[in-house]
């Protein structure tokens, strides 16, 4: 599955891409996120509790930057598992310069398994509100800096 | 395929189920028909810590027109709905949708109103309640509050109900003589959730649409009622089908492409209208 989606973010590109580069802000920012551990320079391992209404699961994974270009993008890599399945996707996070503001194009490429299959056509829209809350908590986080 | 371990809380009159919610927050869920909360147990993608089961609230089994309004316990079952006559005269919406609900099974268990509250984006009941301007009813600790359709879906599988109320009733209002109803959908097979479905209602006066009420399930987060689709359609079905595939924006999934969502949706606005016409002006065809 193919998701993709826009964010405005109020700061220039510069500051932007220092927050995301910054593991603490993106544990703090991420909808659920309950741990998230350095393994290496580029490699986390994390603990997220993610759902809607009563739909909701602990997964643990991994996350993997897999290009990393200053200050204009980076890809990720995302496993997890979870009693319920598995989930892997592969993420392109783009910052494209607009003066005082940054716009954020994002798009990713879900893979799931297991019992999830059968949620899996509420997936683009939950990871749409994910993503929303996401980026409107770094939106407030460069505003209030 | 067995549920994690629960609380399991049973009462028998609405105060003491509001009090179990109130109790525990969003620790619970309410269970009713079971018919979509099971699965997710058995499947642990639902989790909840205590199950408030409202079968046994007698006072909420009852079905009946009062005032204009069908008003339809929280303890009723689609299958009653279904064999209803009075729903099928006063209501014909809702009779017709309810039989795109899964199969007769599952409508034998069922309930109308845990389809509301369950809020798939697809299901067929929130589309009707939003098409007919339905009013939904619900209790906790503090009171009673009435929500209008259109403010109590609010996302997928998400509601205006706060953790501690409960749905008690929903309300479908009756529509004078010279509207006629329809509900078309798409399926991959019958008894699943609709890859786009269209509710229509064609009000007909001296042979001319004068009104027209149109929602949509499948075709985004929420059932959506769309105003501008409504008002191109009282001049010209086709139109308002190009319409609606314009300003829906339905994601795509494994069952069914963005696209083929809005061509569907364009294609069962004309079909949902044509049928809503005949049935308002006794067959006659849509010119």
């Amino acid at each position: 599955m193919r998701i993709e989606g826009t964010h405005t973010l109020h700061a220039p590109r510069d500051r932007v891409w220092a927050l995301l580069d910054d593991p603490q802000s993106l544990a703090r920012c991420t909808p659920g996120m309950q741990e998230l551990r350095p393994l290496g320079p580029e490699e986390f391992e994390a603990v997220l509790s993610i759902g809607i209404a009563a739909v909701r699961g602990t997964y643990k994974g991994k996350l993997r930057i897999t290009e990393r270009t200053p200050p204009e993008r980076y890809a990720v890599q995302v496993e997890g598992t979870s009693g319920a399945g598995f989930v892997r996707a592969v993420g392109l996070l783009e910052l494209v310069d607009r003066g005082p503001q940054t716009e954020v194009r994002w798009s990713g490429d879900v893979q799931v398994g297991g019992a999830l299959t059968i949620g899996s056509r509420m997936i683009p829209g939950i990871a749409r509100m994910l993503a929303g809350q996401f980026f409107q908590c770094l939106d407030e986080q460069l505003r209030n800096a | 395929m067995k549920p994690p371990v629960f609380e399991y809380c049973d009462p028998t009159t609405v105060e003491e189920a509001v009090d179990c919610l109130a109790e525990r927050g969003e620790a619970a869920k309410v269970l009713a028909g079971g018919q979509s909360l099971l699965p997710l147990l058995n499947l642990r993608l639902a989790r909840p810590d205590c199950l408030v089961d409202i079968n046994r609230l007698d006072e909420l089994d009852y079905l009946h027109e009062e005032a204009g309004w069908l008003r339809v316990g929280a303890r009723v079952r689609q299958r009653r709905v279904e064999e209803s006559e009075e729903v099928a005269r006063r209501v014909p919406l809702l009779a017709e949708a309810v039989r795109y609900v899964g199969h007769p099974q599952i409508r034998n268990r069922g309930t109308v109103c845990g389809s509301l509250a369950h809020a798939d984006p697809a299901a067929e009941l929130p589309g009707v309640a939003v098409a007919l301007g339905a009013r939904l009813l619900v209790r906790s600790r503090l009171g009673t509050r009435e929500i209008p359709a259109e403010q109590f879906f609010t996302g997928q599988l998400t509601t205006a109900l706060r953790p501690d109320e409960l749905l008690v009733e929903a309300q479908f209002p009756v529509f004078p003589a010279g509207w006629g109803w329809a509900f078309v959908e798409v399926t991959n097979r019958h008894g699943d959730y609709a890859l786009c479905g269209v509710a229509a209602g064609v009000y007909v006066e001296d042979r001319r649409v004068r009104d027209v009420r149109l929602a949509y399930v499948g075709a985004g987060p929420t059932p959506v009622r769309l105003r501008e689709v409504e008002l191109a359609a009282v001049e010209d079905f086709r139109v308002a089908g190009e319409e609606a595939r314009a300003r829906l924006s339905p994601d795509g999934d494994l069952h069914a492409s963005a696209e083929f969502r809005r061509h569907l949706a364009a294609v069962l606005t004309g079909r949902a209208l044509r049928r809503a016409f005949e049935r308002a002006t006794g067959g006659e065809p849509h010119a």
